[in-house]
Formats: structure tokens, C-alpha cells, sequence
């Protein structure tokens, strides 16, 4: 058996133990996770391994196949040059079907004054861009991928991973923030160019503080400027749809979600540009009460 | 027409009302059903108590305004049916 | 690093000896029972030790997803039930569904993946007609792998429910056709217990053999752990409840033309997890027990499978043991020209 090495990795409230047979992707996930607190105890929620597809390609034209606890038995492999990728996927994949501390929905987050706000939708839809963003001006950045709702409080629990960010957001990201907060740029992803940003140091020092939801947005972009609301059936099915854990959760899973969605205002967001999705955010957390 | 339907146990079922629509969570499957009109209408007036098709169309013509033209016993009978193939309601004598 | 699974092994058999663990280690007992589907059999098992909290947490997952499953499991069970209500005959519960429904030790904590029920082969037609009927559907529908079925399997092909997602394996008997132990479904039909709500299940002496097959037919022993974790749950309870069982599971194994099995899984068992066997039991081939044992333990602690070669053994000889040769070839050659 070839040998393995391995980082643990703490976001919120969980903790990963990713493991690969390539030494460089264990040191290139070392250096982006720097500012994460250090795990002393070697306990971990989970293991995700990355291993050569075939032993023979550790080499040759290697590629990294991502397993661990939890795994889907189609996942398709990706080029070496991908592996931070492939080390992130193979950490939402642990999350999205093993963990069961919270209901997760797959949205992005963040807070001022204490109160979070969500946003949630398709993949385009400019959700994790919006929250890099946000994080930058003024807000704290909560998390990019999946906000964790608790089960008993009803409160948004942070997991505020490196950001993913996601063509057109690069450079447009590239403007804001210093260079050395970005990992390596991957070009030709399943999901085209991704580059990984690292939250701010204050976000990942509180990522222990968790804030009550106070807005549902579902923001799409390369519309015209527009507000709807939305009906409790729609977004009752549609934050069903954009949960890993829903159904896992059972009746929990169904109290902690009727609880959101009769608690938490919701608009529907169409917009143009980042400046003015910006300017009515602020506009809308001001009408908050 | 004249066998008689029960609705699954109260403590089996949690109801939810959202606008249009509502909830249904089953604690025995862990399946969350949504259901609309007339099916709501059709549980609320089952209770706990086993009824005739004809029964509960003349219980839902009571306490809800129908359109004259309609056969109540019809569309009562169509959604009992879909509830039973859900297992949220019983047909007496039968699984 | 842990070596091997014997850590799993050890906690399953002595709850006592995870005091041992460093912290490392548990990170790792914890990957290994994942990969083995033992991680809510063992949460059970270490129910009320002092552990470290984020362990802990995970085993308090496991219990409460597999209280889920549970739950699931028993009503795919009676979704079977209401399907198959106008038709005549039995319809048993088998594996870990079997378990839950009776509240048997071995179904705590365990994984359940699909429903397996067993129906008598001349009601087949009758059963997959009011199964389509109830919202069941073909999973592939293949030619090739539909004729295989029917053909040479010991069960019609699988089918998933269009609605619930979850699958259904009717079987009519516990071995495929071109296996060499013929067992005897009728007896296992007849001697069927019945549940409240009207499903069946085996008798205690059928349902180890049952468990046994299962643990053979998958010759390459992938699962192996876990098969022999229900058997070691089994018959423990049904031997401490009926003095005679030992006698009458070897009278029943001989039967069904699976008593060599029955007592090489009774060797491993005890073997394993100190299984109480009767003394005469215990003679075999050491040779072969060993190298099933290095098979069964092959998993590192990232809970990666390890010791290939001898997983490649044990593979070959599973596909052996399912067919004969010729028509190994055959499968393979088929599987093989197909994308």
C-alpha cells in the first residue's frame, strides 16, 4: 500500500483528516488553511482520502480520485493539478452526507449585528461571489457553500471554508484583495477557472459565533433589477431542494425547516451587477426591524 | 362506494400549514407529503373516524361552499385513493 | 497507524478495550467502521462508556441515522405488504429488515440498504405484477441482464420504487440457481413466523442459515465483518432463548445442504468476536482460517482496503463459487464486450 499523508483541517464546527497520496497537496492545503486553528488531537468527524485513480498513475498522467467515509460511488476523477479542488469536494461530500449536526442548506452566509443573512440558488446564481463580497465590505463572511441551520435554536451556525471562487469572481475578486490570500489558480475545472480565497482572519476567528437568520435572499444573476416575494410553499420546497440532510434528519430535519420558513422574511432577487445587488442588500437590511 | 376509509393515527402524522398549501410529515415513513385542496379539506373533515366516500363528500358539501355541478363523491373517492397508494389513509378490510 | 480492522474487531467483542485508544487512533477505529458498515452496531455497543466528546458526537449520529433507517426499513416493509395484500401466499422479511422487525439483537445499530423479501417461486408472475402495479420499476432495463436473472439468479432483477427511490429484491430462493447447496425455500416458506402486521419472517434456524449464505455466496468476503457480526448477534440470542438450537440449526443446515458452511461461519465468528459455539465445532482448517481472517481484517486506518492479493483470491474464488466455469467465462466475456 502506498503511503499516505495528512492534514486536519477544523471549519466551524466540524473536522476533516484529509489524506493523499501526494505530499503537495498536503502542503498546499497546510498553507491556505494557515490561519485555521490547529487540530492537537488528531479527532476528526471525518477522513477524505485522495489517491491515484490506478496505482500506476501516481505518476503518469496522475490523477486524484476522492473517497472517504462518505462517498459516491460515480465521482469522477480529477487531474492532479486540481487537488485543492478535489480535497474541497471531498470535504462538502462528508458534510453533505454525513453530518447531521445541523440541517444543511446549500447557501451561502453572512453576518452584521448579529443577524445572518442567507442566500440560496442555483449554481450561477452568484451566491458564494456575492458572499466574498459582502465579506469584504463591512460584513462578517459566514460561509460560501453551505450554511448550517441548528436544529434546536434555529440559529446559523458558521462554516466559513476558503471561498470557491468561480470564473467572471476572480478577477473581479482579484480587485479587492490581496494577492496572498488566494491559492493557485485551476483553469479548465468541470466547473471552468476556480480559485480559492481565504475568508478574513477576524471571520475565521469567530466561526464559533453564530447569529440568527434575519433574510432569505434568492439572488439571480443577469436580470434587471428586481424584488418578488415569495409564497411559503415555494421556498418550502425549494430550501428541500437545496438541502444534503433534509430527509436524513427525519422529524427534526422537518421541524427545524417549517420553524425557518415561517420565521425568516424571503424575497427573490434578480440583478445585473455586484454593486447593485450590494445596494439593495443594504437597502433591505435596513427595512429590517 | 360503501367501504369505509381511516386516516392514519393522529400520533403518526404532524400537519403544517404554510399558505396555499400544507404539510403533512409522516413519522412512520419520515416522508414529508404537501398536499392542497380538496385534499386538506377531505383530512380535516375525516378526523379521527372511519367514513363512507359518501359520507365525507356530504360533510364537505356542508362546511364548504360546492359548485352544484360537481360530483363530490367522485373527486372524494380519485383522493382517497392517491392517500391510500401514500399509506396516510386506510381502506377498512385491507392493507 | 492501525494496522488493520482487529481494533473494530476488538471493541465489538470487549467494549472495554477502546480505553486504549489514543486520540489518533479513534479518527481511525471510527473510518474503519464506516467502511465496514459497522459504525451504528459499534455506537450501540460502546452506548454508556466515558469517551471523548467529539467521538461521542459521531456515535450519536450513527445511533440516530440508523433509528432513521429503521424507520424507513419497517415502512418499505409494510409498503411490501399493502402491495402484495390480494396475493396469496407469504411474504418474508429477510436480512437486517427481518431483524428490526423482530427486535432482534443482531438489528441494532445495523445498516439496511434495500428491502429483500422472500415469496414462493410459482407466485413470482403474480408478485412482480402487483408490484409494478404499486409504483415498483425495472431498475435496468436490459435484456441481457433481465434473462440472466431469471435464468441462473435467486431473485427477479431489482426494481426501485418511482416515487420512494427505494429498491426491492424478490428472491425465491437464498443461493443463486448455479450455486452448489441447493436450500430448500419451501421449508423456509412453511416454517415462517408470522409478525403482527401480517409480514413473515424465517424461523431462528433458517434465518442463520440464511445469514450464512449471505456470508458465503459473497464469496470474495467484501462485508464479511458485518455478516458475521448478525451471525454473531443470531445465534448467541436464539441459543440463550432454545437449548436445542445448536441441534436443530445443524439439522436444519444439512437440510438446506449448507451445514459445512454454517460451521466454518460459526469458526469465524468465534474466531472474531469469542461467539459461544459448541466445542465440537471448532475443527478445521487452520490454513484456511487464517487467510480468511487476514481477508476479513485487510483495511488500514484511513479505511482504505488493503492486503490486494489476497482480496484478488478471494475474488476469483467468489465468482467460482457463484458459477461454473463455462459460464463464468461467459459472464464476463458479456460484461465485459458491454460499456
Amino acid at each position: 500500500m502506498s503511503a499516505m499523508h495528512h492534514i486536519d483541517i477544523e471549519v466551524g464546527p466540524a473536522r476533516f483528516r484529509v489524506a493523499s497520496a501526494w505530499r503537495q497537496a498536503v502542503s498546499t492545503l497546510d498553507q491556505l488553511y494557515g490561519h485555521y486553528p490547529r487540530v492537537e488531537d488528531d479527532l476528526v468527524d471525518f477522513t477524505v482520502r485522495l489517491e491515484p485513480e490506478k496505482p500506476w498513475r501516481k505518476f503518469i498522467r496522475p490523477s486524484v480520485h476522492i473517497s472517504g467515509d462518505f462517498w459516491l460511488p460515480d465521482a469522477a476523477p480529477l487531474p492532479l493539478q486540481q487537488h485543492l479542488l478535489a480535497a474541497e469536494m471531498g470535504m462538502n461530500l462528508q458534510m453533505a452526507l454525513g453530518w447531521r449536526r445541523h440541517l444543511l442548506l446549500h447557501a451561502s452566509s453572512v453576518e452584521k449585528d448579529g443577524k445572518a443573512l442567507l442566500m440560496t440558488g442555483l449554481s450561477g446564481s452568484g451566491k458564494s461571489t456575492l458572499s466574498a463580497m459582502l465579506g469584504e465590505n463591512g460584513w462578517r463572511f459566514m460561509g460560501d457553500e453551505f450554511a448550517l441551520l441548528c436544529l434546536d435554536s434555529g440559529m446559523i451556525q458558521p462554516f466559513p471554508r476558503l471561498i470557491s471562487l468561480k470564473n467572471e469572481a476572480i478577477p473581479a475578486m482579484n480587485e479587492l484583495v490581496p494577492a496572498d490570500r488566494f491559492g493557485p489558480l485551476l483553469q479548465g475545472t468541470p466547473k471552468g477557472d476556480i480559485q480559492h480565497l481565504q475568508p478574513q482572519q477576524a471571520a475565521v476567528e469567530t466561526m464559533d459565533v453564530l447569529a440568527k437568520p434575519a433574510l432569505l435572499l434568492f439572488p439571480r444573476f443577469g436580470h434587471d433589477g428586481a424584488l418578488r416575494n415569495m409564497g411559503k410553499s415555494e421556498i418550502f420546497v425549494r430550501l428541500t431542494q437545496a438541502s444534503t440532510n433534509y430527509v436524513a434528519l427525519g422529524e427534526t430535519g422537518f421541524r427545524a425547516l417549517t420553524r425557518f420558513v415561517d420565521e425568516v422574511p424571503v424575497k427573490a432577487m434578480d440583478y445585473q451587477s455586484g454593486d447593485e445587488a450590494q445596494a439593495m442588500i443594504d437597502k433591505l437590511w435596513a427595512e429590517l426591524r | 362506494m360503501h367501504e369505509k376509509y381511516r386516516l392514519a393515527s393522529s400520533d403518526a402524522l404532524i400537519h403544517h400549514d404554510l399558505d396555499s398549501m400544507s404539510l403533512i410529515f409522516d413519522r412512520r415513513s419520515g416522508i414529508t407529503h404537501m398536499i392542497a385542496d380538496p385534499v386538506t379539506a377531505i383530512i380535516e373533515v375525516m378526523g379521527d373516524a372511519a367514513a363512507s366516500v359518501a359520507a365525507i363528500a356530504e360533510m364537505l358539501s356542508s362546511h364548504f361552499d360546492v359548485e352544484q355541478e360537481v360530483d363530490v363523491a367522485e373527486i372524494v373517492l380519485a383522493r382517497l385513493e392517491e392517500l391510500r397508494d401514500l399509506g396516510l389513509v386506510q381502506r377498512e378490510g385491507d392493507g | 497507524m492501525i494496522k488493520d480492522a482487529t481494533p473494530l474487531i476488538d471493541a465489538l467483542r470487549d467494549p472495554q478495550s477502546v480505553s486504549a485508544l489514543g486520540d489518533g487512533q479513534w479518527s481511525e477505529l471510527i473510518s474503519i467502521a464506516r467502511a465496514e458498515s459497522l459504525i451504528g452496531s459499534l455506537a450501540h455497543r460502546l452506548r454508556g462508556l466515558d469517551l471523548p466528546d467529539r467521538v461521542q458526537a459521531i456515535f450519536d449520529d450513527a445511533i440516530d441515522s440508523h433509528e432513521l433507517v429503521r424507520t424507513q426499513a419497517l415502512w418499505e416493509a409494510d409498503c411490501s405488504r399493502r402491495a402484495l395484500f390480494y396475493v396469496e401466499g407469504k411474504t418474508v422479511l429477510m436480512k437486517g429488515t427481518a431483524y428490526v422487525a423482530a427486535g432482534l439483537a443482531a438489528g441494532v445499530g445495523r445498516s439496511i440498504g434495500d428491502l429483500d423479501i422472500l415469496v414462493a417461486k410459482d407466485k413470482l408472475p403474480l408478485v412482480e405484477e402487483a408490484l409494478l402495479d404499486a409504483g415498483w420499476e425495472w431498475v435496468k432495463p436490459d435484456p441481457y441482464d433481465d434473462q440472466y436473472y431469471r435464468e441462473h439468479m435467486h431473485e427477479l432483477p431489482p426494481m426501485i420504487h418511482r416515487e420512494r427511490d427505494q429498491m426491492i429484491d424478490v428472491h425465491h430462493t437464498i443461493l443463486p440457481l448455479t450455486a452448489k447447496p441447493m436450500p430448500d425455500p419451501q421449508k423456509m416458506l412453511e416454517d415462517a413466523v408470522e409478525l403482527a402486521d401480517g409480514l413473515f419472517i424465517m424461523a431462528p434456524v433458517d434465518m442463520t442459515c440464511h445469514c450464512v449464505a449471505h456470508v458465503m455466496a459473497d464469496g470474495d468476503f467484501a462485508g464479511g465483518l458485518r455478516n458475521l457480526w448478525d451471525f454473531h448477534g443470531l445465534v448467541t440470542e436464539f441459543s440463550a432463548h432454545n437449548v436445542q438450537f445448536w441441534q436443530q440449526l445443524e439439522q436444519r443446515a444439512q437440510r438446506h445442504q449448507l451445514l459445512q458452511h454454517v460451521r466454518w461461519a460459526a469458526v469465524l465468528s468465534h474466531q472474531l468476536y469469542g461467539t459461544a459455539i459448541p466445542e465440537q465445532w471448532s475443527v478445521g482448517s487452520k490454513i484456511r482460517d487464517r487467510l480468511t481472517l487476514h481477508r476479513l481484517t485487510a483495511r488500514d486506518g484511513y479505511g482504505r482496503e488493503t492486503r490486494k492479493l489476497t482480496r484478488l483470491i478471494f475474488y476469483i474464488r467468489s465468482h467460482w463459487l457463484r458459477m461454473p466455469p463455462m459460464m463464468l467465462a461467459k459472464h464476463l466475456w458479456t460484461k465485459f464486450r458491454r460499456p
